[in-house]
């Protein structure tokens, strides 16, 4: 089991440090903070490493080092999973993850790693069940200047239609105000991977789905979330190859999913409702993972020409696929140039704004930023490419693919949704807010050229 | 509870904590288990004598799950520390722990899928009855927790002798496993290590989805490099095409390492997938094409493996090959090249052409193309006997036996020589002899590796793929292995490959300057030596045959023995320390000695001089010492002779010695001969001749020794030690309480000594007597009889 677990910051300085059964030198944080600069400089990292019979595994939250080391043969997985779930119930402590807030609660973070971690065992790392053992206020940090953590993070950034305080709100302290505000989040996260085939079609296509909560509700009352009714789980003996049969039936097929603990799915076989107990702090409801194809909300055409010697032209269409009342932002472009390419000079279509674009000549890497894309237009870069020397072979071998990030809010691709949520507690008069949002997000979005 | 981690805190503790376990509040039984533990990490007998292990199994059937997740894990630990069985599964417990794990934390559930693990079900419908207990717990949302069901999953599986069960199985088992894909890089890092070897034993669970094992473009290089082997293994006839396609695709991205991973993939698919190998083989064509340098070195490299895997079925595509000749710069791919010359050199018009360019520089190639050079040109040869191969031949065989200082290369072109001057035909049949087909090694673990690491399934030592005993060093056990202790060479390498990323290594079939070791060439020299098969088997035949002799000849003289007593310390010999002693070895007397430096200097030019001695002792031959360095030690065996110069009067056991080397004065210094070491083998009498030969010796011959200090415990023990010594037992009897022996000894010249121990076994106090024609050897002898039974 763990014989240490401590905290790293970026400069590497021990910030948390428990030791829980002292079979560990206590110069493991410095070895290890050694090891990690090493690698950055390697460019590899995660194996777990083994330095004199220790076993070091870390992980990396809002850019702290979260650490455990054992000398035993334990289920890296475990290790791995507890870091991250530690460094979420610091937050939900805490409200800010940061050094600065570690720091100025260190009583209470010590409170809570006693009481999550026993000779190594992990006893508990529910914020609900950790509630009645910890006492500790915690110091709360001003939040303003930070970045947020967790999934939820993306409604920050752009359009600020989301109440920016709940994020960084304790579990356990109270609104400034005195009264606690009633409310829920549910969101549907959802990130889709897609290769496009030079020619178009779609090689690969994936969603990573997952359905996060995170409560206020005092009491804790029994919340039914009814998804859709025609949600079907595993393509039965289908092989991935043949799940297009399925397309424009309109059932959504998820091909596997897992449930949070607290959930209880009594009915979900019936009328696909989950019911739950929602645990203070956030969690993921559910997370799932399905292949069924999709509209892809962008489809991307790329053409490179030859144009006399020694230069290229590079024609790049973008198409929003969902409707326009949605805008997707921070959409970036990026595509590797051949490597002789000494410049690059690019042509937006007139009018255009809130477009960058860029060539990096130390990587040879095209970049067009577009900070809103809004559903159903087009938008097209030229690049103008100047050699410094006679291609080998064919230049569309030597460029591409094009790989997208973009962030679509209140838009998902697996049409899977929260129909209603419903909260059980007997007062009509008790209305909490309730949020469901919904968002797309590029995790390996590539076209092939 | 129980943090206080000292041995006198333990007896306070012991009172509170029994009551502790079995307190109302169930926070307080849980936290005292986990103390239970503790305190046998401090003081186990305590917990043994207070019966703490006993209300610790009492816990498991604790009415309160996390209670019953504390008890397991701290009974695994105590199980893990000690050597007696303490945790066993019985089926009642099994059945108490499968009902606790649906209500427990994640963590717990994780503990008691792991002490689960360990429960061998007694049949198969057990068996089928624990998976289907397990099986919804792929459901979780906890990584840690779907590994530990899959490593359950999968040994129940064993025992299942049912098809359409084990089907069944294997189709609940794919979706969770390819949903850890979706976690974070750490966790998918882990998940693909365990898969890799889950694909190993059963390559249907995943069959269907090698799509989810494409890479995605962000993946971290280290996710990737493990897709890549995923991919190679799970690629068949009927996937090859989409497979190959990304192949390509990965050969044409950023990251120089993860290229050639995919450039070899290419090929090991290849060798894997006899039907697909013309359509990798295009591929890797229309690669070398782009004429990147490094995707064609590590091409051609792999080619040459699918010749070896095909032999003449794909020689068409040598003159594209030949093209690139020039931008080869890497020795790996060099000497792949030089071998497809060589071994083709019939079919190429120009080979004699090419391999004269690689000749120039002969002499400043790295030895691994040096080798393949000197093959390829015999091979040349052999193929094409005419002027221009000769002269080459001539030059290469110069260079490689005058020139070079390497062993290796000299030796084979030695042998390559004698061959070619004595019997050239023979030599055809050596040089161009037919070559093993390799095979695919995608599965490269051997079955009783994977079966250790398959039963630790979601551990370090799946990610390692190492058995946990290899890394595992617990706090108490002092020593530290390092880490790569006795290692399957393939293994080895493929770790240190996928950890440090370093493409060059062992992934794909060995090729013969790949393998650095001697040992391996010989244990696998089909794969170790491509080019010439038969040749440096040969060679390492002779190599090995020479080892065996030589080595164990002096492997005795050199280390093994007791330490030697310290003649001459290292304070009075400035720095050179001498131990020796005289010692007796299949009938010889030898001077066995051990010399240590401890200077600043290297010692050398060692010589001995024996003075004159009562039983004339002298070196049979010179003093055998190494130069030795700094620092370090030589232990030697001097052959000794006797009656050389005899020095006169009475005889005693003084022998002195003097040693010298060249840097430094002479050194004398003084040893003590025992007689025993004189004892010879024929020393033994027959019953009858003793009692002659005692009742012709006179009276006055008898000589008698009490030693009261010793003690004689084990009469067959001392026996069996005089006899190794030549002290041969006759008779015994006994005398009232005391027991008396009869031995009889010889010492050179045909002295006999006849001997009467008489002794109380147990009790101190030995009484020797002696007759012996030569009485005045009586105190030598006496001296080592106390020393033989001392010992």
């Amino acid at each position: 089991m763990i014989s240490q677990f401590f905290v790293l910051s970026q400069r590497g300085d021990n910030i948390v440090f428990r030791d829980y059964r002292g079979e560990v030198a206590k110069g493991s944080a410095e070895i290890f903070f050694r090891k990690v600069k090493f690698w950055k400089e390697d460019g590899q990292e995660e194996a777990p490493p083994n330095v004199g019979g220790v076993n070091y595994f870390h992980v990396k939250v809002v850019g702290l080092l979260f650490v455990a080391t054992t000398r035993v043969n334990v289920s890296p997985s475990l290790v791995l999973e507890l870091l991250q779930r530690i460094a979420r119930v610091i937050k939900d402590y805490l409200g800010v993850l940061s050094e600065d807030s570690l720091r100025k609660n260190f009583v209470l973070v010590y409170e809570l790693l006693d009481e999550v971690i026993d000779f190594g065992y992990m006893q508990t790392t529910s914020t609900e069940v950790l509630k009645s053992y910890i006492f500790n206020e915690p110091i709360v940090v001003d939040a303003a200047r930070l970045q947020p953590l967790g999934p939820a993070a993306i409604f920050m950034q752009g359009t600020k239609r989301m109440p920016g305080t709940a994020i960084t709100k304790s579990v356990v302290a109270n609104e400034p105000g005195g009264r606690k505000r009633e409310e829920i989040f549910v969101d549907i996260i959802e990130k889709i991977s897609v290769t496009f085939s030079s020619s178009g079609y779609i090689l690969t296509s994936e969603i990573d789905g997952t359905i996060q909560m995170k409560s206020y509700l005092t009491g804790n009352p029994e919340i039914r979330l009814a998804l859709n009714e025609d949600l079907s789980i595993g393509r039965g003996g289908e092989s991935a190859n043949d799940y297009r049969s399925s397309y424009g039936s309109g059932a959504v097929i998820l091909d596997d999913c897992n449930f949070h603990e607290s959930v209880r799915l009594d009915s979900f076989d019936m009328d696909r409702t989950l019911a739950l107990v929602p645990p203070d702090g956030e969690f993921p409801v559910m997370n799932y993972r399905m292949t069924q194809e999709f509209k892809p909300p962008f489809h991307i055409n790329c053409l490179i020409e030859e144009a006399g010697h020694l230069k290229a032209e590079v024609i790049l269409k973008v198409r929003a696929e969902f409707p326009s009342n949605i805008t997707a932002n921070t959409v970036v472009l990026e595509m590797p140039l051949p490597k002789y390419t000494t410049r690059a000079s690019f042509e937006l279509e007139p009018g255009a704004t809130g477009q960058r674009t860029d060539f990096k000549g130390a990587n040879k890497k095209l970049e067009w930023d577009l900070e809103k894309f809004v559903g159903g237009v087009e938008h097209t870069l030229r690049a103008k490419l100047t050699f410094s020397q006679e291609l080998h072979a064919n230049i569309i071998k030597e460029a591409g693919p094009v790989s997208m990030t973009f962030t679509i809010p209140m838009y998902n691709v697996s049409r899977l949704q929260v129909k209603y949520l419903q909260i059980a507690k007997k007062s009509s008069s008790y209305n909490p807010y309730r949020w469901v949002r919904y968002v797309t997000q590029a995790n390996s979005y590539v076209a092939r050229i | 509870m129980g943090c206080i981690r000292v041995d006198k805190i333990t007896e306070y503790l012991c009172d509170p904590l029994q009551r502790c376990l079995k307190d109302d509040d169930p926070y307080v039984r849980k936290t005292a288990a986990i103390c239970v533990a503790k305190l046998y990490d401090i003081n186990a007998e305590l917990v043994e004598d207070r019966g703490f292990l006993d209300s610790l199994k009492d816990l498991i059937s604790d009415n309160n799950p996390m209670v019953v997740a504390n008890a397991v894990a701290a009974l695994a630990e105590i199980q893990e520390n000690s050597s007696g069985p303490i945790f066993e599964i019985t089926t009642p417990t099994l059945t108490k722990l499968l009902t606790a794990l649906n209500e427990c934390t994640e963590w717990g559930q994780v503990f008691i899928l792991d002490a689960l693990s360990r429960y061998k079900a007694s049949d198969a419908r057990e068996a089928e009855n624990i998976v289907e207990r397990v099986t919804p717990r792929l459901q979780h949302a906890n990584c840690a927790v779907v590994l530990s069901a899959v490593k359950m999953i999968l040994q129940q599986m064993e025992l299942i002798t049912s098809t359409d069960v084990v089907r069944n199985l294997c189709k609940k088992m794919a979706p969770p496993l390819v949903t850890l894909l979706s976690a974070e890089p750490e966790i998918q890092y882990v998940a693909l290590r365990n898969i890799n070897l889950i694909v190993q034993r059963r390559p249907t669970i995943l069959a269907h989805e090698i799509k989810v094992f494409f890479c995605k473009y962000n993946d971290p290089i280290y996710v990737k490099m493990e897709k890549l082997e995923i991919m190679i293994k799970l690629a068949s006839d009927r996937n090859i095409d989409q497979v190959l396609l990304e192949f390509k695709e990965y050969a044409t991205e950023v990251d120089v390492d993860f290229v050639r991973k995919a450039v070899r993939a290419i090929g090991r698919c290849a060798i894997k997938l006899e039907r697909a190998a013309e359509r990798c083989i295009s591929v890797l064509l229309e690669l070398i094409k782009i004429k990147v340098n490094y995707v064609v070195q590590e091409a051609i490299i792999v080619i040459k493996d699918i010749f070896r895997r095909y032999p003449n079925t794909y020689e068409s595509i040598i003159a594209t090959l030949c093209e690139s000749l020039d931008t080869l710069d890497e020795p790996e791919a060099k000497a792949s090249m030089i071998w497809i010359i060589g071994e083709y050199a019939e079919r190429i018009d120009n080979a004699d052409e090419l391999l004269e360019s690689f000749l120039e520089s002969f002499p400043e190639e790295p030895p691994q193309v040096q080798l393949q050079l000197l093959t390829a040109t015999v091979k040349l040869f052999l193929k094409k006997p005419t002027e221009g191969p000769q002269q080459m031949i001539q030059v290469v065989l110069n260079n490689a036996t005058v020139e070079t200082d390497n062993p290796d290369l000299r030796d084979r072109a030695y042998i390559y020589w004698r061959l070619l001057s004595t019997d050239p035909e023979a030599a055809k049949d050596v040089v161009l002899a037919e070559k093993p087909v390799i095979s695919d090694d995608s599965n490269q673990l051997d079955s009783t590796l994977l079966d250790e690491l398959l039963a630790n399934i979601a551990t370090l030592s799946s990610v390692y793929h190492k058995p946990p005993d290899a890394f595992v060093t617990r706090a108490k056990t002092a020593t530290q292995k390092t880490e790569d202790d006795d290692y399957p060479d393939g293994n080895e390498t493929r770790y240190s490959e996928t950890l440090s990323n370093a493409a060059n290594g062992g992934a794909s079939p060995p090729s013969s300057s790949s393998v650095p070791h001697a040992a391996a060439r010989q244990s696998a020299p089909a794969p170790a030596a491509p080019a010439p098969a038969a040749v440096p088997d040969l060679l390492s035949d002779l190599i090995g045959l020479d080892n065996n002799q030589i080595v164990p000849a002096d492997q005795p003289a050199t280390s093994s023995g007791p330490p030697l007593p310290i003649l001459l310390p290292a304070g009075s010999g400035q720095g050179l320390q001498i131990s020796a002693q005289l010692v007796r070895q299949d009938g010889q007397i030898f001077y066995s000695l051990l010399f240590e430096n401890n200077t600043q200097i290297t010692l050398d030019g060692f010589m001995i001089q024996f003075n004159k001695n009562s039983f004339g002792l002298a070196a049979a031959g010179p003093l055998q010492v190494p130069p030795l360095a700094p620092g370090a030690s030589a232990r030697t065996l001097l052959p000794m002779v006797l009656f050389q110069n005899t020095s006169t009067g009475p005889p005693n056991t003084l022998l002195q010695v003097a040693v010298k080397n060249s840097q430094q004065p002479v050194w004398y210094f003084n040893d003590k001969i025992l007689l025993h070491v004189f004892f010879t083998e024929d020393g033994r009498m027959e019953r009858t001749s003793f009692l002659e030969t005692w009742r012709s010796l006179p009276d006055s011959n008898e000589v008698l020794k009490e030693f009261p200090g010793i003690m004689v415990t084990s009469a067959e023990a001392t026996l069996d030690r005089l006899a190794a010594s030549n002290m041969f037992f006759i008779a015994k009897r006994k005398h009232a309480n005391q027991d008396v022996f009869y031995f009889s000894a010889k010492i050179p010249r045909g002295i006999p000594f006849l001997i009467e121990l008489t002794t109380i076994i147990g009790n101190p106090g030995v009484k020797c007597a002696i007759k012996t024609p030569n009485p005045e050897m009586a105190p030598l002898f006496f001296e080592a009889v106390e020393t033989l039974l001392k010992a």
